[in-house]
């Protein structure tokens, strides 16, 4: 019980320059001598977690043993990544032998050196469903104040080396020329079913326990494109073999997201992702009253007192949360992995956001790639104006869920050899299309034109591309993550939700999805363990008392102090549906 | 943050994020609770309360500066400020305890740090608070604002018990700002506004209820 990552104190590496003559001493300003629950490590459940509990009225100690937010979920500049790369391929030294390590195999490629500061690399990229449970939460909580939100519309389908546009919406299904009269029918049949799929039980009740492939075959008659874009593009599924109700439970929640804030079903928070939002929930509690120290670990736990390395020791009266990466290896439990592959590329791949847009979203089903892929590759593609990186650049996101990592590289080179070429070609302004006529030319909803992308994809076996591609930087990895036999299953409690009797819980690890969704699911877990029952969770009235905006105009040169009248965002109203949404996600 | 709302007929409108820095107890809060509020407490423990504050200055007839005030939330005790927290600040105000000398080295400290983690062209404003307790003094005027001409910052010493040089500190601040550029900069240069999430393109009386008008 008391053996703790020792490996802590060493990593207070020098990754961000210590704030000198700015700390005061400890005998000024010691830390809190005891609290009610004490968390290490600050990636997004953890945050969650500290702020939820802060605001239901515990007192919360929140440490991270390194010198910066957001744990196994944070975005490094190339400086920070450099040092991170360093400690996951060093091997453990004697005493950090019983530590646990979430990230292995990082292999970087840097031709040249990169302005530091320009370039994030975030080790948890995701996107945020415009409907889904925690996006409520940062609406609920004001969090979303803190952050920075832009649209991603565009999901692509690789298929017959092509990268189709994935048409997701009722306007793009009447406009797609590719599709038959026939199809267009079924599709929309099924459109309207899913939306209500939970109540229409005659129908897929059948198949409960058979693939959503069988059920889209059987019951709408879809084709092969059809089902591969609605359960693994829209659904993002890793395969056809999901269930039938996990998929259309996946399918459901794109076509709910879209138009609540535009043409588009997900967003990205701008220079990072969940460690971004982690951020966030920190300074959530924070205001709450929780009390933060980075660069501070546990060295020991004795019952209740714990020990931490800067000598203070705190007694804790309910639990310690300890994040997967500040706790002793998980013996004889099985893990899945995760690898991703990482890309700055100097092109501003643009011809992949839709307008006014700057992100895109690619995935490349089972079998589609020459190394006969058994589950999806996943990737978001962010331009500049994610904040992440300098304008003409872009970075792709690659991510396989393929337990044999060998194998998972390879997918994921294969995949990315794919966009490279699939980015020279279209963006080569003056590379010819052969036999381009009327038929290739549809209509968007607003009545542009656009070039049909299966003609432009047709061309792509026999392109050869005029230039190469320069990589500003490359980097793969592989991280721990939530063993699911079945990757797109909902996240079920382990336990009985009742307050756990251990003193010390240990946070899940993270999720393969690449959306946020199941994340809230295991925040509550934890939630429930400490306090019996999640009920009151984030169950605060948070008041719009000092946001403004309306009054600005009221304000005259007279009284620059006066109050300014707080204009209460009109958020409220929708709250409650979209938590009701939350819950039927989590199946 | 900093996006501008324009208008032929009302005054045009900046907005800026300020972000608060300094040791503990030296009246961050305080400072901007007057400043936002015109209140003062004089027992207040911590920081309390909503995400951040907002207050406007009128800096001329047509031109009217909107203040979004990061406070520390506490984060600041244990050197634990987030990125977030500095990410695209327009200025900030350091502040130190004229009563406390030791309060205006640890501004300094603050000052390097913002010139190193927010942006180059970032405005800083240093304050000496709690201006009524003369009786205490332990920095002397001429010592503060000679580090603040040396340092390019602007430099006030303030009361929040008694809103002395509360308004001309941030009017100082509204005054420097490049309002101008902000206001004259449509789109950023990093690509299209981001998503207001409080902004639901589906409107409460349900006319246009998401889930029911995609079938």
């Amino acid at each position: 019980m008391s053996s703790y990552s020792a490996t802590a104190a060493t990593r207070r590496g020098s990754v961000v320059p210590p704030l000198s003559g700015i700390e005061s001493n400890g005998a000024q300003n010691p830390i809190p001598q005891k609290c009610d629950v004490l968390i290490s490590g600050t990636g997004l459940v953890e945050s969650i977690l500290a702020a939820a509990l802060a605001w239901q009225g515990s007192s919360v100690i929140h440490i991270d043993p390194n010198p910066y937010y957001g744990d196994s979920n944070s975005c490094f500049n190339i400086d920070q990544l450099l040092a991170w790369v360093d400690r996951v391929n060093r091997p453990p030294s004697s005493s950090e032998l019983a530590a646990e390590r979430i990230f292995s195999n990082a292999r970087l490629y840097m031709p040249r050196p990169l302005d530091s500061k320009k370039f994030l690399v975030d080790l948890s990229p995701k996107i945020m469903f415009a409907r889904s449970d925690l996006l409520s939460l940062l609406i609920k909580s004001r969090v979303f104040r803190y952050l920075e939100f832009k649209a991603l519309g565009n999901f692509h389908t690789y298929e017959n080396d092509t990268f189709d546009k994935v048409a997701g919406s009722k306007e793009d299904i009447f406009t797609d020329q590719s599709l038959s009269l026939v199809t267009k029918r079924n599709l929309m049949r099924f459109m309207k079913f899913v939306l209500e799929w939970e109540e229409n039980t005659e129908l897929w009740k059948p198949y409960q326990n058979e693939s959503i492939e069988k059920f889209l075959t059987e019951k709408f008659k879809l084709e092969p494109q059809q089902i591969t874009e609605l359960v693994l593009s829209i659904g993002l599924c890793q395969s056809l073999e999901v269930a039938t109700p996990v998929a259309l439970s996946r399918i459901k929640r794109y076509l709910v997201s879209l138009d609540i804030y535009g043409n588009f079903p997900v967003l990205f928070s701008m220079y990072g992702g969940a460690g971004e939002l982690a951020q966030g929930f920190c300074r959530s509690a924070a205001v709450a009253g929780a009390t933060y120290k980075l660069g501070t670990a546990i060295t020991s736990v004795d019952d209740k007192l714990v020990t931490l390395n800067d000598g203070s020791r705190i007694q804790v009266a309910e639990k310690i949360v300890l994040s997967p990466s500040s706790a002793v290896k998980k013996e004889n439990t099985k893990n899945g992995i995760l690898t991703r592959l990482v890309a700055f590329v100097a092109k501003d791949c643009k011809e992949w956001f839709a307008e006014n847009e700057q992100a895109a979203l690619v995935v490349f089903p089972p079998s589609t790639l020459s190394t006969n892929n058994k589950t999806s590759v996943q990737a978001i593609i962010l331009g500049s104006g994610s904040g992440q990186c300098p304008e003409g650049v872009s970075v792709w996101y690659l991510s396989s869920t393929e337990q044999d990592p060998t194998k998972a590289q390879r997918d994921l080179e294969e995949a990315f050899t794919k966009l490279e070429a699939s980015i020279l070609r279209e963006s080569t302004e003056d590379f010819e299309f052969e036999n381009i006529d009327e038929s290739d030319v549809s209509y968007r909803p607003d009545g542009m034109p656009v070039l049909s992308s299966v003609k432009l994809g047709q061309s792509m076996q026999n392109f050869v591309p005029r230039e190469k591609l320069q990589y500003l930087l490359k980097l793969s990895f592989v991280e721990k993550v939530e063993y699911s036999a079945q990757p797109d299953a909902p996240i079920l409690p382990e336990e009985t939700p009742e307050a756990s009797p251990a003193t010390v819980l240990r946070a899940p690890y993270g999720l393969s999805e690449i959306s946020y969704d199941g994340i809230l699911t295991q925040v509550k877990n934890l939630y429930t363990k400490i306090v019996g029952s999640d009920d009151d969770f984030f169950d605060v009235d948070f008041e719009d008392e000092d946001e403004a905006s309306a009054g600005a105009n009221q304000t005259n040169s007279s009284a620059p102090n006066a109050i300014d009248a707080s204009t209460v965002n009109q958020i409220d109203s929708r709250d409650d549906d979209i938590d009701e949404f939350g819950q039927d996600m989590e199946l | 943050m900093s996006t501008p709302r324009t208008s032929t007929s009302s005054p045009r409108f900046a907005q800026f994020k300020l972000v608060l820095l300094g040791e503990s107890a030296v009246g961050k809060s305080s400072l901007v609770n007057r400043f936002a509020k015109d209140q003062f407490d004089d027992f207040r423990e911590s920081t309390i309360g909503a995400a951040f504050l907002t207050q406007t200055v009128q800096v001329d007839p047509n031109t009217i500066v909107k203040f979004e005030i990061w406070d520390t939330a506490g984060q600041e005790r244990y050197k634990s400020l987030a990125p977030m927290y500095y990410r695209n600040a327009n200025c900030a105000v350091v502040v130190y305890d004229i009563t406390q000398s030791a309060s205006l080295t640890r501004a300094k400290a603050w000052v390097k740090e913002l010139q190193h983690q927010a942006n180059e062209n970032i405005i800083i404003a240093l304050a000496g608070n709690k201006f009524d307790l003369q009786e205490s003094r332990d920095v002397d005027t001429s010592v503060a604002e000679a580090y603040a001409k040396e340092a390019g910052l602007l430099f006030f010493e303030t009361s929040a018990k008694t809103g002395e040089n509360v308004t001309e500190l941030f009017t100082a601040i509204a005054k420097k700002l490049p309002i101008e550029s902000v206001l004259n900069r449509s789109t950023r240069p990093s690509g299209p506004k981001g998503v207001d999430l409080s902004r639901s393109a589906r409107q409460p009386s349900g006319a246009n209820g998401a889930g029911a008008c995609n079938c």
